[in-house]
């Protein structure tokens, strides 16, 4: 009989609880709030069986367009043949954790404006632009030893092996 | 002694999955906890509030708590040991009791919410089903009944706390199934017989069947109730004083006692020092942690193997222990942990 395809097909693994975290699952997942445009990544907990996405969701990271009583509706880029369509689907809260992929972006847009505060309190003008990592900039060696290498005269007689 | 196989292996113990704490402690219900305070994504950061019963041999806990990440936020709360200030000092876990604690309970949150005018409750108790009538201004302040782990039967006494909080003004969904009074097979609440529970009827009731057939057992049950002059007829009335007590100021007095200068299981560190003799530097003698085990000393004998070091060092140990036992003992003061290490 071939393998079928059905919705959890080739999930064993997958949708399986990590070792010795089975069982009731901690309650902060219930008393997170979801706003509509917050970033979420989906990651199926297994022991919940209602409002599973699809294996392919799992380890998306995708945002919020719709929030109903249990489940967060999420939009989630998927290529399908030559192009990526922006899918919506629903998802219960269990199956999502709160995205820290804009975390990085949040503090460095929070400590610039009380940078350019601070400066313009001052009168300075400053750039609060991120700059590439430039070349390194230049030393001097310390305690280096010179030693002068020459090269010596090639040995015909005993350089050649096997013979001549 | 007959050779037995060993029944927890290493293997079972590290397969071994720990249920969480307040499971292994025996106190939280999750399956329920879960369902309680689970709140509608789309009512965001709105709280779902619980109202707390529970029970301990001496005393009557009621709050009304709201879940958080951070941890749960009590808004407010009532002991049945705040009882006497309102006039009752016997009998602080029976049914009446737990209406006292349940009123209390509710009066204060509505006085603390400034809801107290206009949601007065069901001033006279009369045993009936009573539900709050939203008034025009403001929703009734709504909590869901967290019973922990009691058995919710007919006539239990977190129902009788229910009531209270109930005829305080709450709104808390409920059935009257189970106060006391109902019968199943006219499946009907029996209002007179919910009254007298209310009342300390059923008390009374026993406290008159023992002055009759066993006067000394009445003696040593109810010697609190002789002391204070507390006959079985004036059981309801001091009841209704009680309750009038409550709603004319439920807010809560601050004890004047002063918190313990230096907490009573703690030793100071110069005295288990002093005491031990042996330099074990690493000990601190509070009572919360285990103290770390003693660093290795340097192998005074090097034909010792480790294993017989060890051992030497347990000994001594040993009897570091009951030295400091028994000196703790002549002084007469309490043995903490540094000498009941399990």
């Amino acid at each position: 009989m071939p393998a079928g395809h059905g919705l959890r097909s080739r999930t064993r693994d997958l949708f399986s609880r990590p070792f010795r975290k089975k069982g009731y699952i901690p309650l902060t997942t219930y008393l997170r709030t979801y706003k509509i445009g917050d970033y979420v990544d989906i990651k199926v907990n297994g022991a919940v069986h209602k409002g599973m996405p699809h294996k392919f969701y799992h380890g998306r990271t995708g945002r919020v367009w719709n929030v109903t009583k249990r489940a967060v509706g999420v939009e989630v880029n998927k290529q399908v043949g030559n192009r990526i369509i922006r899918k919506r689907i629903h998802v219960r809260v269990e199956h999502l954790q709160p995205s820290r992929c804009t975390e990085e972006f949040r503090l460095r847009k929070k400590k610039n404006d009380s940078l350019k505060a601070e400066a313009k309190a001052r009168g300075e003008v400053i750039s609060t632009k991120r700059q590439p990592e430039g070349p390194k900039p230049g030393f001097m060696v310390e305690g280096a030893q010179l030693e002068t290498v020459t090269p010596i005269p090639y040995d015909v007689v005993n350089d050649l092996k096997g013979g001549y | 002694m007959a050779f037995v196989k060993a029944q927890k292996t290493k293997a079972y113990f590290k397969r071994f999955q720990v249920k969480f704490k307040r499971r292994r402690e025996g106190k939280t219900d999750y399956r329920a906890r879960i369902r309680l305070i689970n709140q509608d994504k789309n009512k965001y950061n709105t709280p779902k509030y619980r109202f707390v019963v529970r029970f301990s041999n001496k005393d009557i806990v009621a709050q009304i708590i709201s879940a958080s990440i951070a941890g749960d936020m009590v808004l407010a709360a009532a002991y049945s040991h705040e009882l006497p200030q309102f006039g009752l000092e016997v009998g602080l876990t029976n049914y009446a009791a737990a209406y006292c604690t349940g009123l209390l309970l509710a009066r204060r949150t509505l006085k603390k919410l400034e809801m107290d005018e206009e949601y007065e409750g069901n001033e006279e108790a009369t045993g009936e089903d009573y539900s709050v009538e939203p008034a025009e201004t403001r929703r009734p302040f709504r909590a869901l009944l967290d019973v922990g782990l009691v058995r919710t039967t007919t006539g239990n006494r977190v129902f009788g706390a229910l009531k209270g909080a109930l005829d305080g003004g709450l709104d808390i969904p409920h059935s009257d199934k189970r106060f006391a009074g109902f019968s199943k097979d006219s499946k009907q609440l029996d209002a007179e017989v919910h009254r007298k529970y209310i009342y300390g009827g059923h008390v009374a009731a026993y406290m008159r069947m023992l002055m009759e057939d066993e006067p000394e057992k009445y003696q040593l049950h109810f010697s609190e109730y002789i002391k204070r002059g507390i006959e079985p007829d004036d059981m309801e009335e001091l009841y209704k004083k009680v309750h009038a007590a409550i709603r004319a100021d439920p807010t809560a007095k601050k004890s004047e006692k002063q918190p313990p200068k230096e907490h009573k299981r703690t030793v100071s560190l110069g005295l288990a020092g002093g005491l031990l003799g042996l330099n074990i530097g690493g000990w601190s003698a509070n009572a919360a942690r285990r103290p770390p085990p003693p660093p290795p000393e340097e192998k005074q004998d090097p034909n010792l193997s480790g294993v017989q070091a060890k051992v030497l060092a347990s000994k001594k140990r040993k009897e570091a222990m009951k030295e400091f036992a028994a000196k703790q003992r002549e002084k007469g003061k309490p043995i903490n942990e540094p000498s009941e290490q399990q």
